[in-house]
């Protein structure tokens, strides 16, 4: 008796242990795998988890549902009773295997594939076999294709054990199963051979720089290159490489977000069913299909900008200057509408050229930014020269008119249509110093989008610049508002020179940072050649003699020539200015801190960016910040981007920016580094450098 | 200024086109390469007629698939029957899995019974980078103007069995006959499997 209990117990403990809940391991090439159940017995109405245990060789993977650039998903082929249904493989999340240059997607090391059977509530016999068959590639470098077939039975009953032999690989194959992510998520077809995938929604990670992408379905993206995700509106969004393989998008597609153990899965949805169904559709139709509700966002923003830009101290006096030549002929509606269109002609067209030779100049392998132009110190004096001439004709000292080679005349008089597109191509190089720090996250952003799209970008500000104009011809009722002309309108003029003084100002002061105080005085020099200039060509008009007349028209020629060459020839590149070594930002000496794992501060700024000045005053220089700093030994690296700087341009790419301000925290210990926001608070500052304070959402 | 200008030029040319290699219905990237026996081919010199390239590793299993079953070489001998060119191109890098020198591969000619036109070495890779050759197999389609007409899988069942092969869509073998009939091809990518070329 005792014998014979001792016995069964022996049985049953055997069972358990290895006969019943596992086949038989299979060894095949470079894998032992075997067939397993979680628990111990199997339940009537209840669902079982089973799975396929890989034990890969070191340096050997098997694949995913879609393997990557080649290789084969991993099958398997259930033989189940009646009574029960069975789910297929559950993928876990993969892993990327770079081979060469080849991109794999799959699994290594010990991993389970896991599948959940279902079995009714009336089956009724007391076990219940289960067979798999499965067929797999694995692959090293060499691939070798694998099968076997697996069998075991599992007791039937009320109630089980987990088996805690596999307990591990089950939990750790339910961490990584995908968990549904609610958020929108859409794909489009973009010229240059790339799709934009849109993500936005609350679940979305913080930052998806260091998530993995992965999709479901093959033969969408090329694999070798990661996205580059960049903030958008509320979400991310980047670019993709379509595979060589592509055909079209399909309606929906399925993609996973991996980082770690943890794996995010979305549906993206092709943005227009147009777009989706039409193979091989022009290029330029896709672009501009305005079901794209970031295109149209982006669109809109851009819009808004260059109607705001309206109000800038460069654009706002030159613009009320329309508008009184406006309020003189508010009555003849037809001239006005003519008058708006080629006004608006000759914004937008200028707009995208400069736009467009950015872009040429970008694809040349420029290091280029938006506002590249202001840091040219030529390019700062001229405008300098420019607004001040503008600025001295509002003051009355000069007239424009006086046959200015033919565009003088257009900028403040008559309705004709060259005039007209001369004072657009005008409003927007005067609105061009104001764009660099007003626009550049916006353009920046537009400018890494495929051509078509950011040039679409461009025009849609363009369109907002010229929009008051436009209006007025077209809408009776804003005409209508206008007030009646008068003497106050001299007056108006007159003041509106200052604001345009007070730019010249801040030209004059970029210029001397860009260059020396000396090359400065020869442009403040310039100015009052200039001022001479135009006042004595306006003067000549009353002197009687002939021959003073020509005297003073060849002074004044001299003088304004003079007033453009000075500048010229005395812009010399200045040393940059001298910083404490320890605080000049280098990507050397970047690179030197971040590796010994120190905390860094980066500062991208320049001298004609009013964001970044202003965030330096209101919060770097904080004095709780600045101890703060101190406190920590936080090093704090500046970059100034004033002048032409390929380093500092390649530096801002990286985080998908193409001007300043950008500041980037570096924790401590070597963490993935913050991106904070192109405003900067005090408070927000002390939270983000406080170790373990909650980084900040990206600005957006 | 002038190379600033000349840059400006040849960008704004290229700014809206797609620079990709390989792209099925543009012209093929061109190459020179030695055969198995030393005789170099360029690919101009066939000009005029139709083009397959395979690109090939013997010990690659999906290769073995294909020639075990000995349904490579029926494609090979079918196509050349008909005035069709079959390049068998290998771009295993020296000490990878595949390479071979031109005695070697003559071997692997032999002993499968190969009915290609030429059996080309690639072992730098260029040329299949050129193309985008991602797998062996891997193959191609180029008509007689030159212009790549297909770029994919041997056929429609990605496995390393045999037993699949009667089952499945041979690509090549339809694009041809729907080439000669001067019809298009009714698939013209297709993701290409088996294993990764050994660059």
């Amino acid at each position: 008796m005792t014998l014979r209990f001792l016995f069964l117990s022996l049985l049953a403990l055997s069972w358990s242990l290895t006969g019943l809940a596992a086949s038989e391991p299979q060894l095949t090439d470079h894998l032992r795998s075997k067939l397993v159940a979680a628990e111990t017995a199997a339940q009537p109405g209840r669902t079982l988890d089973i799975g396929l245990l890989f034990e890969h060789d070191e340096h050997w993977h098997t694949y995913w549902v879609n393997p990557g650039d080649s290789g084969l998903k991993t099958e398997v082929e259930l033989t189940l009773p009646e009574g029960v249904s069975a789910s297929g493989i559950q993928w876990p999340a993969p892993q990327r295997f770079l081979l060469g240059e080849l991109v794999n997607f799959g699994y290594d090391g010990r991993t389970l594939l896991p599948m959940q059977l279902t079995i009714s509530a009336d089956y009724a016999a007391s076990t219940l076999p289960i067979a798999v068959s499965a067929r797999w590639l694995i692959c090293e470098h060499e691939c070798i294709p694998g099968k076997a077939d697996y069998r075991f039975e599992l007791p039937v009953a009320n109630s089980a054990e987990p088996d805690s032999r596999w307990a591990e690989d089950f939990a750790k194959a339910r961490a990584r199963q995908p968990q549904s992510m609610d958020i929108a998520a859409n794909i489009s077809e973009q010229a240059g051979n790339t799709l934009q995938m849109t993500l936005n929604g609350a679940d979305l990670p913080e930052n998806l720089s260091d998530w993995t992408l992965f999709p479901v379905a093959e033969e969408l993206i090329a694999y070798g290159p990661l996205p580059h995700w960049q903030p958008a509106g509320q979400g991310w969004q980047t670019a993709l490489t379509r595979s060589d393989y592509y055909q079209r998008l399909p309606e929906t597609s399925d993609w996973l977000l991996v980082q770690g153990d943890r794996a995010l899965r979305f549906t993206a949805t092709a943005s227009s069913a147009e777009a989706a169904n039409a193979i091989g559709a022009s290029q330029a139709v896709a672009v501009t299909d305005e079901s794209k509700p970031t295109l149209f966002l982006a669109l809109g923003l851009a819009l808004l900008g260059g109607l705001i830009l309206n109000l800038m101290p460069c654009v706002f006096p030159v613009l009320s200057l329309k508008a009184m030549a406006a309020v003189r002929s508010a009555d003849n509606r037809a001239a006005l509408r003519h008058h708006g269109l080629w006004y608006t002609a000759g914004v937008v067209v200028s707009f995208v050229a400069v736009a467009g030779l950015l872009l040429v100049l970008r694809a040349g392998g420029e290091q280029l930014g938006w506002g590249f132009q202001m840091q040219s110190p030529w390019f700062v004096a001229l405008m300098a020269l420019l607004l001040f001439a503008l600025g001295l004709s509002f003051s009355g000292v000069w007239e424009f008119g006086g046959r200015f080679a033919g565009v003088g005349q257009g900028l403040t008089e008559g309705h004709g249509a060259k005039p007209a597109f001369f004072t657009g191509v005008l409003a927007v190089v005067v609105a061009s110093p104001c764009t660099a720090p007003f626009m550049g996250t916006a353009l920046g952003f537009a400018i890494s989008q495929p051509p078509v799209w950011a040039l679409s970008v461009f025009v849609a500000l363009g369109l907002g610049l010229a929009l008051p104009m436009l209006l007025l011809g077209f809408v009776p009722a804003l005409a209508r508002l206008l007030p009646k002309p008068g003497a106050w309108m001299t007056r108006f003029r007159q003041v509106l020179a200052f604001p345009l003084y007070l730019t010249v100002v801040w030209l004059l002061w970029v210029y001397g940072e860009q260059t020396s105080a000396l090359s400065m005085a020869w442009l403040l020099a310039a100015l009052t050649a200039l001022a001479f200039g135009l006042w004595l060509w306006n003067q000549r008009h009353m002197m009687q003699s002939s021959g003073s007349k020509r005297f003073s028209a060849a002074l004044s020629l001299l003088a304004l020539i003079g007033a453009v060459a000075l500048p010229l020839s005395s812009a010399e590149q200045a040393v940059p200015a001298a910083q404490p070594s320890n605080q000049a930002w280098s990507a050397e000496r970047l690179s030197e801190l971040t590796a010994r794992g120190e905390p860094v501060l980066v500062n991208m700024t320049a001298a004609w960016c009013l964001t970044c000045l202003a965030n330096e005053r209101v919060a770097l220089r904080d004095e709780l910040v600045q101890s703060l700093i101190a406190e920590r030994g936080i090093h704090y690296l500046k970059g100034d981007w004033t002048r032409y700087d390929a380093d500092i341009t390649q530096y801002l790419e990286q985080f998908g920016r193409n001007g300043v301000p950008l500041y980037v925290y570096y924790p401590r210990g070597g963490g993935e580094p913050q991106v904070l926001p192109q405003l900067l608070t005090p408070d927000l500052l002390l939270t983000t450098l406080a170790e373990g304070g909650q980084p900040p959402k990206p600005a957006p | 200024m002038k190379t600033v200008l000349t840059t400006i030029a040849l960008t704004a040319a290229s700014l809206f086109a797609v620079a990709e290699a390989s792209v099925v219905g543009q012209p093929a990237p061109a190459f020179t390469l030695t055969d198995s026996n030393g005789k170099s081919h360029n690919l101009a010199d066939f000009k005029g007629k139709t083009v397959v390239l395979e690109w090939t590793n013997h010990d690659c299993p999906f290769v073995k698939k294909h020639y075990g079953a000995n349904n490579m070489q029926t494609q090979q001998a079918e196509a050349t029957s008909k005035e069709v060119v079959w390049l068998t191109i290998n771009s295993s890098a020296p000490g990878k899995q595949g390479h071979v020198d031109g005695a070697a591969a003559n071997e692997v000619r032999s002993k499968v019974g190969a009915k290609q036109t030429a059996y080309l070495l690639d072992p730098k890779g260029d040329t299949g980078r050129a193309y985008g050759a991602k797998t062996t197999p891997h193959m191609y389609i180029i008509d007689a103007n030159g212009v790549l007409r297909y770029n994919g899988a041997i056929d429609s069942i990605s496995s390393a069995d045999q037993a699949d092969i009667p089952k499945a869509t041979q690509y090549v073998s339809q694009g041809l006959a729907e080439l000669s009939a001067g019809k298009n091809l009714s698939v013209t990518t297709s993701k290409p499997y088996g294993c990764a070329v050994k660059y």
